[in-house]
């Protein structure tokens, strides 16, 4: 019966288990409800102002700043990594960072570095383990992260864009796609990338005050609105993520659950069985 | 004058009375005149009647039949006469080849050597097959048990070790098939003919079908012919399988012969019987036995008085795993569960030492993650836990290896694999020089360097 106790032990912590996996999957579900909006709310901004920024690097405006210039040759490429603060969230980050490490793997092989500038403890933890050459990590940007805290490392990636260390920038992110899929991609943030729509024609605008003022202030906005939009998506990616893996482990536990009682019983049949087996035998013999 | 009459039967457990100025001694064999049977004498009753146990079939004996004493114990041929040949529990051949021509007969009783008697050594014996070589290493003139539940691959491991050890081995070997099937043994015969080694090794095969007087003393049987050529001054080798089979008719007959059952059912004399035949296993000054025994382990539960009673009396420990044989991983020993008394580093050297000792602790730790794998999923280890259970998966896939008794299950060639490359091929694995490698590369080949070759034509066919 020896046995059987360590099964039941194993059953009660098994339970624990479970019993987290539920509770976090019943807040996540109510959280990713409100991520997702937030989401939604952003992100027709961020795609108008994208498609305006595609229509100017096409066009032929009278002013260029330097975000607007294809570098000739690439030999180093910053990427800002956007990952999550906490785990169990099944393999969100762990597909992310797989995309990002046979990206930079890929670069490397054309003799070109990478820079990292990261979002979120995970990418942190990961490339501290990994190895990478980060120049800037955010922590701790919660579910409702603020475009000043996350600005600051993205700065410095901008400053040596600027400066010519790195000759373009990349936005690695999840896209939501639906509750149940969330897809790792590696966007380019600069320099500005021609409109994705090609059946437009190309237009220039008319600029009304200065042109210089106003691209140097779009391009400005453009950069924060696409960080923000890709931290924003990121933690609705997290969320519905989490509730998945959570819905998942709460599933397993279960099962397990399950088969341990069954192992449990028949412990415990057996050990009942060979008692009355032995005394039957002990008192037939005497 | 030596003649007594048989008054009760019982099965396989016979009483018999004789004058009272000549009662038997205790291990004495009694003959009955009229069918041959062999009786051995097991307790004295009084009033000059003997209880004890038939060697052969007890069916048409009947209450007062004439019983010859011969006043000594079973004595059967040794030395090496019975070299090539196949004799049952009593010395009489089975192999359909005449009578086995010797004189030097010894009795299956004796006392175990002296303490004074017994010397240890810590010479290795390689056995090729990794996972022993690596984390349970034999000894010369040392005693290993081969535990396992029914269908594990006892006899297939046993059947390898003594063609990787008895085959590359000068010396004699003696194999005693206690209470398993005819047809191994039968196999057994063939297949070390084939192997051309036939004329160094005694045969001695009491079956399952046999009474269980005949599966208790086959083992004795056995044993003293090992005795003799350990005696003689010779290395031997004794294979015993299976040495629960001796336990089992050791219960068969313990009620019958008035004993009451202990825990499990088993005779309540369980440790003393077992303690009998392995003190008697052992290397002396003249000469030694290294033996290989074969221990069913019943309902898998190595805490059965049975097996449990075995472990004590042995160097090395192999134990043979369901979880494992469920893995498809053949042979299936538990790396966690078979120890060795020469895993030392004094005696397998440092490097060995550790490369065990860190192969079971990335093992330990595989098997403590398991749990969190089943309900979270891979995704959330850190990176040094998920190298680390690829790295034990590798190397878990890597404890199998392709058998020369087997290759016509598998359809692959038999691999040797020295110990050094053993040692050599896991550090590979642990360092993580060979991370890059899929873990079916590493399943059912040999050393580290046919693993690499495995996965480089495996990248072919996909390609």
């Amino acid at each position: 019966m020896a046995a059987g106790r360590e099964i039941k032990k194993k059953i009660g912590s098994i339970e624990n288990i479970r019993k987290v996996t539920s509770a976090m999957q019943m807040v996540a579900a109510s959280k990713m409800r409100r991520t997702q909006e937030r989401m939604r709310q952003t992100r027709p901004y961020a795609q108008k102002i994208r498609a305006i920024i595609g229509h100017l690097a096409q066009g032929h405006p009278e002013y260029s700043n330097q975000f607007m210039n294809e570098p000739d040759s690439v030999d180093n490429i910053g990427y800002v990594v956007v990952s999550t603060d906490k785990g169990q969230c099944g393999g969100l980050n762990a597909n992310l960072f797989r995309v990002l490490l046979k990206e930079m793997q890929e670069q490397r092989e054309q003799s070109v570095d990478s820079q990292l500038a990261l979002i979120g403890n995970k990418a942190a933890t990961f490339f501290s383990s990994v190895g990478g050459n980060v120049v800037a990590a955010v922590h701790n940007i919660g579910e409702l992260p603020e475009l000043k805290e996350l600005i600051g490392s993205i700065k410095i990636v901008l400053d040596q864009f600027v400066q010519g260390a790195v000759q373009r920038v990349n936005v690695v992110t999840n896209t939501f796609v639906n509750s149940m899929t969330q897809r790792p991609v590696i966007r380019q943030l600069l320099p500005l990338t021609k409109t994705d729509d090609l059946t437009s024609e190309y237009w220039d605008y008319i600029y009304e005050p200065e042109a210089n003022v106003l691209i140097d202030g779009l391009i400005q906005r453009y950069i924060e609105s696409q960080i923000y939009q890709a931290v924003i998506e990121n933690v609705a990616c997290e969320q519905s993520a989490r509730m998945i893996a959570m819905k998942n482990a709460t599933d397993n536990a279960d099962n397990m659950i399950d088969e341990l009682n069954l192992l449990y019983n028949n412990v415990r049949q057996a050990s009942i069985t060979q008692e009355i087996a032995e005394i039957v035998g002990g008192a037939a013999a005497t | 004058m030596n003649t007594g009459k048989v008054v009760q039967i019982i099965g396989a457990v016979i009483d018999v009375e004789f004058a009272r100025d000549a009662v038997p001694k205790v291990y004495d064999a009694l003959t009955v005149s009229e069918t041959q049977l062999t009786l051995e004498v097991q307790q004295q009753l009084g009033d000059g009647i003997v209880r004890t146990i038939a060697l052969g079939s007890s069916e048409g004996l009947a209450r007062g039949m004439e019983v010859v004493n011969t006043t000594q114990p079973i004595s059967i041929p040794v030395g090496e006469a019975t070299l090539g040949r196949i004799m049952d529990v009593l010395g009489n051949p089975i192999d359909e080849k005449g009578e086995i021509p010797t004189e030097l007969k010894q009795p299956i009783h004796r006392a175990a050597p002296t303490f004074e008697d017994q010397v240890g050594g810590n010479e290795l014996l390689e056995t090729g097959i990794k996972v022993i070589d690596l984390m349970c290493p034999f000894a010369r003139g040392g005693k290993v048990g081969l535990f396992g539940g029914a269908g594990v691959g006892k006899t297939v491991t046993m059947l390898e070790l003594i063609r990787n050890i008895a085959i590359e081995h000068s010396g004699l070997s003696v194999f005693a098939g206690v209470g398993e099937r005819t047809r191994e043994g039968n196999d057994f015969y063939y297949e070390m003919i084939d192997a051309g080694v036939i004329d160094k090794i005694s045969l001695v095969f009491g079956q399952m079908n046999e009474p269980p007087g005949n599966r208790l003393r086959v083992a004795l049987s056995g044993l003293t012919l090992a005795e003799q050529f350990r005696d003689e001054g010779r290395d031997v080798l004794l294979f015993v399988d299976n040495i629960y089979r001796y336990t089992l008719a050791g219960v068969e007959v313990s009620a019958l012969l008035g004993r009451m059952p202990s825990a499990v059912g088993y005779q309540p004399n369980l440790a003393e019987d077992m303690g009998i035949l392995q003190e008697r296993i052992t290397t002396t000054k003249s000469g030694s036995i290294t033996s290989v025994q074969a221990i069913y382990v019943p309902a898998d539960d190595l805490t059965d008085p049975s097996p449990a009673t075995t472990f004590a009396h042995l160097d090395s420990t192999v134990t043979l795993s369901r979880a494992i044989t469920d893995l498809g991983i053949y042979p299936a020993v538990d790396p966690l569960d078979s120890t060795s008394r020469q895993l030392d580093p004094n005696i397998v050297g440092q490097e060995h030492y550790s490369v065990a000792r860190q192969a079971q602790q990335v093992l330990q730790r595989y098997q403590e993650l398991k749990d969190i794998i089943a309900i979270l999923g891979m995704d959330e280890l850190s990176e040094e836990d998920k190298a680390l259970v690829f790295r034990a998966r590798k190397m878990q896939q890597f404890f199998s290896q392709p058998m020369f008794v087997a290759s016509q299950f598998t359809g692959r060639d038999g691999e040797y694999v020295s110990r050094a490359d053993t040692v050599r091929s896991f550090k590979a694995i642990l360092d993580g020089d060979v991370d890059d490698l899929p873990e079916q590369a590493f399943s059912m080949v040999g050393n580290i360097d046919s693993a690499r070759e495995k996965a480089k034509s495996m990248e072919e066919t996909t390609t």
